[in-house]
């Protein structure tokens, strides 16, 4: 007999197939999860979502999960090297792990090191915030290597308090959007910017996509400039001198209140200091003499001249900006960028010009500055050597015109929160650190310190005792490196070595560069992984875990407090994720097995402090040390803590999202913080002297590229550098909306796209003419084989949307795992062509060089090209 | 009476295939067959390039070139405009696929399940939905038929517009009766030049497009 409805329901959660964590409401009919929406009283997304949300349900259900604990049995590991899996029991399994957890915290806590994967933000955040230090650890490093925005961090966090930034697409008028795809296939609060993006763009907007390949963003481009990868920096150089030296084009009375341009500087770079305070000094243009800021009018600062204060020659920072950039010419730039120069200077000229410098607008009552231009930039313009230069060049092109954190320009993403009316929680607002510069009321979800460190002030760089070498290099917020460094602790001068690798669903192999390299690093470690699937990386593991998907599981702050937020006015937003249905198999939530381990280690006491600290938790909504909690219950802490006993768990599982209004003065707050941004960045130099110092005594192999500087230059990535004409094309990668990191290739629904609809993004798109000069038609076999690295195979594309000297492929293809039959042999391998190597880092963030030299050629071996997609020589 | 159709702004699409996901997920659609989808090209030559993204369904025409030659009757232009399959009388003979200018239709040919042999719970729910569940599509639940767009009508029912509708991230689709003078499709198809695709087949498309 036919079963009839015994249940029909609506779950509010939250997604989690990339970092943006949107809202979404779960269809569940008969305990089967038949669809899945945008949840329209989310802020994020606001009910609609994007193909990767929307296929959750196939990676809920996919047969190919795993559902028990398994152990290895073949000692021997390498790529494609069968482990050997035994299934074992849950408490076996963590009896092993406990077993090697106790040892290794006795002897040296720091020989544990975790990394994870981002679009389960908040679990890995969980651990490396929590469960990491509780145990003794700071060796944590990301799997995303290619994929973060390092450099893009620092400024966010020294400029506008932030960890990311967007711009306000609500007031905008004028975007230059430099490799990213704000608004069209990826990017911080996606699907919400995508709304905002659309709208901005049917009322006038005009869009100015910079990228050497016409993707998502290039296609809704009013204008877009084909630009060579690795030189946007020189692009931005030359439009600020247009800006400052050609048209006049700045904005005075910002720059003398809201920055240190006034902020005197003498020949030796630094600020010249008051004799009696030691605070920077200014030149009062009423009183022709120099004093602080406090004593100092705003509107009386200079910001341009020369000027002698006791008997030392000094200019205002923003002086040594204007004359900085003077040699950078339009045609100077050209010959780097390819980029015409007379397009540059108009572009400059209109961009100046839509940003309104003095105009005003007034937003529910409150007068704000108008500067309706703005920019956004990410991976594609900074994922390359020397990325602090040039993401420090493109931020200055909106803080010279003021379009920075006031309507229409580029703005922090959640930096200054007021909180809940009932109970002004959650609340974090910037404010003036030392020598009145800006620094961050949150960082990365806590408020106070916790795995990681603020950017502004800087602290102090010391020797490394981290494999990711954050500690040599506190101006990285994030690192990759520890797949480079773990084998080669003694040349990093790391007291101690690796032993055992926690890894939380990553698949570091093919998601950072070179394979080879990350599985030296993972061979002699114990590697212990929470997966959802048996994938490339777990061929090194010795034990693995089968991991909740986002739909198994409780997450209680998944966006990590309030970040990756929209910006500009809308709601504040906080959401649950919850089970929509029970773990399936022998699944265990990653944060509930944490727990369980800490519990085993005798480190309880030492978590619960920590889950307090993180989350600043008070009072009676504190942890007590030794008591056991469930996790429903210390979710059930943090709510109440937040948002007042009336909405804890319960209140939460029912409702999805507790939302309020954002006030004008969160989301334009520039006027209303008294903290100056840099747009000349006096401690670097000096940062940058101490880690050299560092580099030298220790004799430790980091490249001295001297790119710890106050002001912007550009110099060319690697890829840029060689003048081996063999190698004349460089490969870049992309992303599409429909994928998000590696895990997605495995979705059929999202394959299908790539495989039966989109012409490009399983191919490697090649330009028309300058494939036919090498003989490539479309769907001709080629390789790409980089100068530095491996070599990678797959069919060609032939396309005009492409600068006729790149390669473009879309990122994380080229699967070759048994167990993701899904995924594998789609797509192409671009990380293999990256070498994993210190000289194609940045040495001020550790952003990835994320370009490779190659060349390319048809194969004519008459094999399948997935036989052998990739090879690493 | 009315005309229901839909208008999809280009210069608002951003090729995303979200509205093909929307409609998969919706209509338990299998391997192979997306009722809604996304057509791409480019025009012009570096650097004068531009790039097209192009959204399709079934145009439910006011002349449907399909309902013609449909022998078994099951292909009917319905009062409210749509053009809808009956599944029970479709015999699958397959002429009005080749009679179909938009390439809209599909034969479900064999059962096929996205992950080969296994059969998700999701798709074990839209192969045998439980009785009496009111919201359920109106999929074909058997092979051998044709099967196509029908506006959502089981969302429509429900006063919800169509799944590739409801949840397009850039909000560049509409949906509303044409035959309304004043309807929101009907406005923006005057105001800001809706028009066809290729008018000149006769077919009469019930959905427009905006420019780019």
């Amino acid at each position: 007999m036919k079963e009839g409805v015994w249940e029909d329901v609506w779950i509010p959660s939250a997604c989690s197939i990339c970092y943006n964590q949107c809202g979404i409401l779960v269809h569940r009919v008969n305990g089967v999860v038949v669809k899945i929406e945008g949840n329209p009283e989310s802020p994020l997304g606001l009910g609609r979502l994007c193909p990767k949300g929307l296929s959750g349900i196939m990676m809920l259900y996919d047969p190919h999960r795993l559902n028990v604990p398994l152990k290895r049995t073949n000692p021997e590991k390498g790529i494609g090297v069968d482990p050997g899996w035994v299934e074992i029991s849950w408490d076996e399994a963590l009896e092993i792990i406990t077993g090697k957890l106790k040892k290794v915290r006795e002897e040296d806590p720091r020989k544990l090191i975790m990394t994870g994967c981002i679009p389960s933000m908040w679990p890995l955040t969980f651990a490396m915030a929590t469960f990491m230090p509780a145990f003794g650890s700071s060796n944590v490093f990301f799997s995303d290597g290619h994929q973060c925005g390092n450099a893009e961090h620092l400024l966010a966090g020294t400029l506008h308090g932030a960890l990311t930034t967007n711009p306000d697409l609500e007031h905008c008028d004028y975007l230059i959007m430099f490799g990213c795809h704000c608004g069209t296939a990826a990017y911080y609060a996606f699907t919400t910017m995508a709304q905002r993006m659309a709208d901005a763009r049917a009322r006038g907007m005009k869009l100015v996509v910079v990228d050497p390949m016409m993707n998502a963003a290039g296609e809704k481009a009013d204008e877009w400039l084909p630009i060579r990868p690795g030189t946007d920096g020189a692009l931005a150089l030359a439009m600020l001198n247009v800006l400052l030296n050609e048209t006049g084009i700045y904005d005075r009375e910002y720059l003398r209140e809201h920055t240190n341009g006034p902020y005197l500087i003498g020949p030796d770079g630094h600020y010249v200091r008051s004799g009696e305070n030691g605070k920077p000094l200014v030149w009062d243009e009423s009183r022709g003499a120099a004093g602080t800021c406090e004593e100092v009018e705003s509107h009386q600062n200079a910001i341009e001249g020369a000027y002698t204060v006791g008997g030392v020659e000094c200019r205002p920072a923003f002086q040594l900006l204007k004359d900085h950039v003077q040699n950078y010419t339009p045609e100077w730039a050209e010959k780097i960028t390819t980029i015409p120069a007379q397009v540059t200077r108009r572009i400059a000229r209109e961009f100046g010009e839509a940003a309104s410098v003095g105009s005003t607008i007034t937003i529910d009552g409150v007068q704000l500055p108008s500067r309706p231009a703005s920019l956004v930039y990410f991976k594609g313009s900074h994922g390359h050597n020397h990325a602090w230069l040039t993401s420090l060049a493109i931020e200055l092109l909106c803080e010279v015109v003021g379009a920075s954190n006031v309507p229409g320009g580029l703005m922090g993403a959640s930096p200054v929160c007021y909180g809940h009316p009932e109970t002004e929680l959650p609340r974090w607002v910037p404010k003036a650190g030392p020598d009145g510069l800006l620094t961050p009321g949150i960082w990365i979800g806590a408020t106070e310190p916790g795995y990681s460190v603020k950017p502004y002030p800087a602290v102090e760089p010391q020797a490394p005792q981290s494999y990711n070498l954050m500690d040599l290099l506190p101006t990285a917020l994030s690192s990759h490196l520890a797949v480079l460094t773990m084998p080669r602790g003694e040349e990093f001068k790391i007291p101690y070595k690796p032993e055992v690798l926690l890894n939380y669903g990553a698949n570091s192999l093919m998601s950072i560069g070179n394979p080879e390299t990350t599985a030296d690093a993972l061979r002699e470690l114990f590697v212990i992984s929470f997966n959802l699937w048996l994938d490339e990386t777990t061929d090194f593991a010795d034990i693995v875990l089968p991991d909740t998907s986002y739909l198994e599981r409780l997450d209680p702050s998944p966006n990590l407090h309030i970040h990756h937020f929209p910006v500009g006015m809308g709601d504040w937003g906080w959401q649950i994720r919850q089970p929509v249905v029970e773990p399936i198999g022998q699944r265990r939530h990653f944060c509930e097995v944490l727990m369980d381990l800490s519990e085993r280690l005798g480190m309880l006491d030492a978590h619960h402090a920590l889950i307090n600290h993180y989350y600043g938790l008070q009072g009676e909504h504190t942890l007590k040390p030794d008591e056991k909690y469930s996790w429903e219950e210390i979710g059930d802490h943090i709510y109440k803590y937040y948002f007042g006993p009336g909405h804890g768990l319960d209140w939460f599982k029912k409702n999805g999202v507790i939302k309020w209004p954002k006030n004008v003065k969160e989301a334009f707050w520039k006027p209303f913080i008294e903290a100056r941004v840099p747009i000349y960045f006096e401690w670097m130099k000096e940062f940058g002297e101490k880690v050299d110092s560092i580099v030298k005594e220790n004799a430790l192999p980091w490249p001295e590229e001297g790119d710890f500087q106050a002001l912007p230059d550009w110099k060319p990535c690697a890829a840029l550098e060689s003048e081996d004409e063999e190698y004349d094309m460089q490969a870049v990668y992309y992303r599409v909306a429909w994928h998000s990191f590696s895990m997605t290739y495995q979705n059929p629904w999202l394959a299908e796209i790539s495989e039966k609809m989109d012409p490009y993004s399983y191919f490697i798109s090649v330009n028309t003419t300058t494939a036919k000069e090498k003989g490539i038609e479309s769907g001709d076999q080629i390789w790409v084989e980089s100068k530095d690295a491996g070599k990678v195979r797959g069919l060609a594309v032939l396309v005009e949307g492409i600068h006729p000297q790149v390669v473009g492929i879309a990122n994380n293809g080229g699967h070759w795992s048994p167990n993701l039959p899904i995924a594998k042999g789609k797509g192409v391998f671009f990380e293999a062509l990256m070498p994993l190597d210190l000289k194609k880092t940045d040495p001020v963030t550790i952003t990835m060089d994320c370009d490779a030299r190659v060349k390319i050629y048809k194969d004519a071996s008459g094999e399948k090209w997935q036989d052998t997609a990739w090879s690493s020589t | 009476m009315a005309r229901y159709g839909m208008v999809i702004d280009l210069k608002r699409c951003i090729g995303c295939y979200g509205c093909q996901i929307a409609c998969k997920a919706e209509n338990f659609t299998p391997p192979g067959i997306t009722w809604a989808l996304v057509l791409k090209n480019e025009q012009g030559s570096f650097p004068a390039v531009r790039r097209l993204s192009l959204p399709m369904l079934c145009m439910h025409c006011a002349e449907p070139a399909c309902e013609k030659v449909c022998p078994s009757g099951a292909t009917v232009k319905e009062e409210d405009g749509t053009v809808t399959v009956d599944y029970e009388t479709c015999i699958g003979c397959r002429y009005c696929m080749v009679a179909c200018p938009y390439g809209s239709r599909y034969f479900n040919d064999r059962e096929l399940n996205y992950y080969g042999d296994q059969r998700t719970p999701y798709e074990e729910v839209g192969a045998d939905p439980p009785e009496g569940w009111e919201s359920k599509p109106r999929r074909a639940r058997c092979t051998g038929r044709v099967e196509k767009c029908d506006l959502c009508s089981h969302r429509r029912e429900q006063e919800l517009e169509p799944a590739c509708v409801a949840n397009c991230m850039a909000k560049a689709r509409y949906f509303g009766d044409l035959d309304d003078p004043y309807s929101e499709v009907s406005r923006l198809v005057r105001e800001k030049g809706g028009f066809q695709l290729n008018p000149e087949l006769g077919t009469d498309p019930s959905v427009y497009y905006l420019p780019v």
